[in-house]
């Protein structure tokens, strides 16, 4: 069973459509990541969840309950960290932790001090206000990986932290995944999403573009090959090899999933020039939808 | 530690110097119009050579007529008909009633606090029980005032607690049927600077018609009155025979929960925007 499932969301304001037709589903224990530039619809997809606005057309569900419905059901299995961050200014950091645990029952606070004294280095003892950007965003990550739920969703939880601390967010995620939480990750930082995410969906324009499996892709290699002859036309389908682009008459790049031993032997019986084996990042597959020669009105 | 309970400490925290000075406000207020009023018996007392004070008061009604009343609670009660007692009730109300959703969204807090398992309807009933406390502790600030001024000036014929009770009662109604329709606008809206504005001219206007309508050389214009929320105030009246109590409090409370509750539909079906 999906934990998180969603069927032809939509959320309109006026004429302008903020999300269009969203279906997708999300496993429970894994880590979903969320990638796509401002207005893409990953913060309305993740509001949509929550039941903080109400959706135009479709539905979605978290655990089986409506989202918009049965918010209150959903919230209980929930941690959010928003991305635009706001916070009571005259609490201490312990203050706000406390504010927000008791928020539901009272739950988690001793782990989200311990988290924000440990892990985050904070003094919870300051006023928030006294805090940067950065240590209130550490504060209310302490409290969502505290929180004694199913499911985080973390709306661009690195965008104000220094490199070390991002490191830290990351592990805990990781810890999360472990103690089969599932995460929502949304960001803009690739690298990140592409380190801890399960699979990823890559969203334009309030519209689902490609749904990415990163354990298939952590799998693949890119392979670039000059051919004495032209690139050969046809080859065992046991290579698991695909065509990506044609460079020129000899000169082919090839997808590969397949064991390595049957390629080698492929090629050896092949009079091959060069070959060059690689990864392909996460950047050359976002750039299919978002990159600079993409049609902005497509 | 409950939801409302952790909400409610967090409003403590918010608005605990506003409450606490207005009710300091008011109390001394109380205390001083007591004063005014103790020294205003003795300088009738005075001008009319009498020392005994219950022929003074019959003195002071058969001079007025039926329509006039110059007992100690009246002459008490003329005083919290003054506009600054009932700005302070107001300003209370149109400040937590548009905080309430319109300024948690306007500062970007109330997504982290209702992403949180907390219903709306809980969220609005804990601010509305704060704001009604606090309401209540204002009026009890102005009859405390009064009555232990009553134990340090002499006066002829001085208000018992049930009968300051009434109008003190009254004047919080105000506040709550102020408080409602701020809630309201407030809970419609996504900046709190435009409820408040709303409200506080709706309110200054029903204030101002008031006035208008009971001015005695403007007698065509006192239907004016029907407009506004403070023609259901009449602190005078509550204290010299208290008829229209039930009544004018009944209404103005009415005023303040049918807000409420048009406030509860709303904010139960709207769409939170973040502040950006």
């Amino acid at each position: 069973m999906s934990m998180i499932v969603t069927e032809g969301l939509s959320k309109r304001y006026r004429e302008t459509a903020a999300l269009s037709d969203l279906s997708l589903e999300i496993r429970p224990g894994e880590v979903f990541g969320l990638l796509g530039p401002n207005g893409s619809g990953k913060t309305t997809t993740i509001r949509l969840l929550l039941g903080l606005i109400r959706p135009s057309s479709g539905r979605a569900t978290v655990s089986g309950y409506d989202c918009w419905r049965r918010s209150f059901e959903v919230r209980q299995l929930v941690s959010y960290l928003p991305g635009e961050l706001r916070m009571f200014g005259a609490l201490t950091g312990y203050g706000m932790l406390k504010f927000l645990s008791d928020l539901r029952g009272g739950e988690g606070l001793d782990r989200a001090a311990a988290i924000a004294e440990q892990v985050m280095k904070l003094d919870i003892d300051r006023k928030v206000r006294t805090y940067s950007t950065g240590m209130k965003q550490k504060l209310a990550l302490a409290q969502a990986f505290a929180d004694p739920v199913d499911i985080l969703i973390l709306d661009e939880p690195t965008s104000a932290l220094d490199p070390s601390a991002r490191n830290d967010v990351l592990k805990l995620v990781g810890a999360a995944r472990a103690a089969g939480q599932t995460v929502i990750f949304s960001g803009h930082v690739l690298s990140e999403v592409e380190a801890v995410a399960d699979r990823v969906a890559i969203m334009r324009r309030g519209r689902l573009m490609h749904i990415e499996d990163m354990h298939a892709r952590r799998a693949l290699r890119m392979l670039l090959a000059r051919f004495a002859d032209s690139v050969p036309g046809d080859w065992p389908a046991e290579l698991e090899l695909t065509l990506r682009r044609r460079v020129d008459e000899q000169t082919a790049l090839f997808e590969h999933r397949g064991p390595v031993p049957a390629l080698m032997a492929w090629l050896a019986a092949l009079r091959v020039e060069e070959v060059a084996v690689g990864t392909e990042d996460l950047r050359a597959l976002y750039d299919l939808y978002h990159g600079p020669n993409v049609d902005d009105a497509a | 530690m409950s939801a409302p309970w952790a909400l409610t400490r967090k409003l403590i925290l918010d608005s605990r110097w506003m409450l606490g000075l207005t009710a300091a406000a008011l109390f001394w207020l109380s205390w001083l119009f007591v004063f005014v009023a103790a020294r205003t018996e003795q300088a009738i007392r005075e001008q009319i050579g009498e020392n005994d004070p219950a022929r003074t008061m019959r003195f002071l009604r058969g001079m007025g007529g039926g329509s006039m009343d110059f007992s100690t609670g009246a002459i008490e009660m003329a005083f919290w008909n003054h506009p600054m007692i009932i700005l302070m009730f107001c300003v209370w109300a149109i400040s937590r009633g548009t905080a309430a959703v319109a300024g948690e969204i306007d500062r970007g807090t109330l997504d982290m606090v209702l992403s949180r398992p907390i219903t709306r309807t809980t969220y609005l009933l804990t601010q509305a029980s704060w704001a009604l406390f606090g309401l209540a502790v204002l009026g009890a600030a102005l009859v405390a005032g009064n009555q232990l001024a009553h134990l340090r000036f002499v006066l002829n014929d001085p208000p018992g607690l049930r009968v300051v009770l009434r109008p003190a009662i009254n004047l919080a109604a105000i506040g709550f049927a102020v408080y409602g329709y701020a809630l309201f606008l407030g809970a419609v809206d996504i900046v709190r600077w435009r409820p408040i504005m709303i409200a506080t001219v709706a309110t200054l206007a029903g204030f101002i018609l008031h006035v208008v309508a009971n001015i005695p050389s403007l007698e065509e214009w006192k239907w004016m009155d029907k407009l506004s929320i403070f023609k259901a105030f009449n602190p005078v009246e509550l204290v010299v025979k208290g008829d229209t109590f039930a009544f004018n409090t009944g209404i103005l409370s009415g005023i303040g929960a049918v807000a409420i509750a048009l406030a509860l539909i709303v904010f139960n079906r709207r769409d939170l925007p973040t502040n950006s």
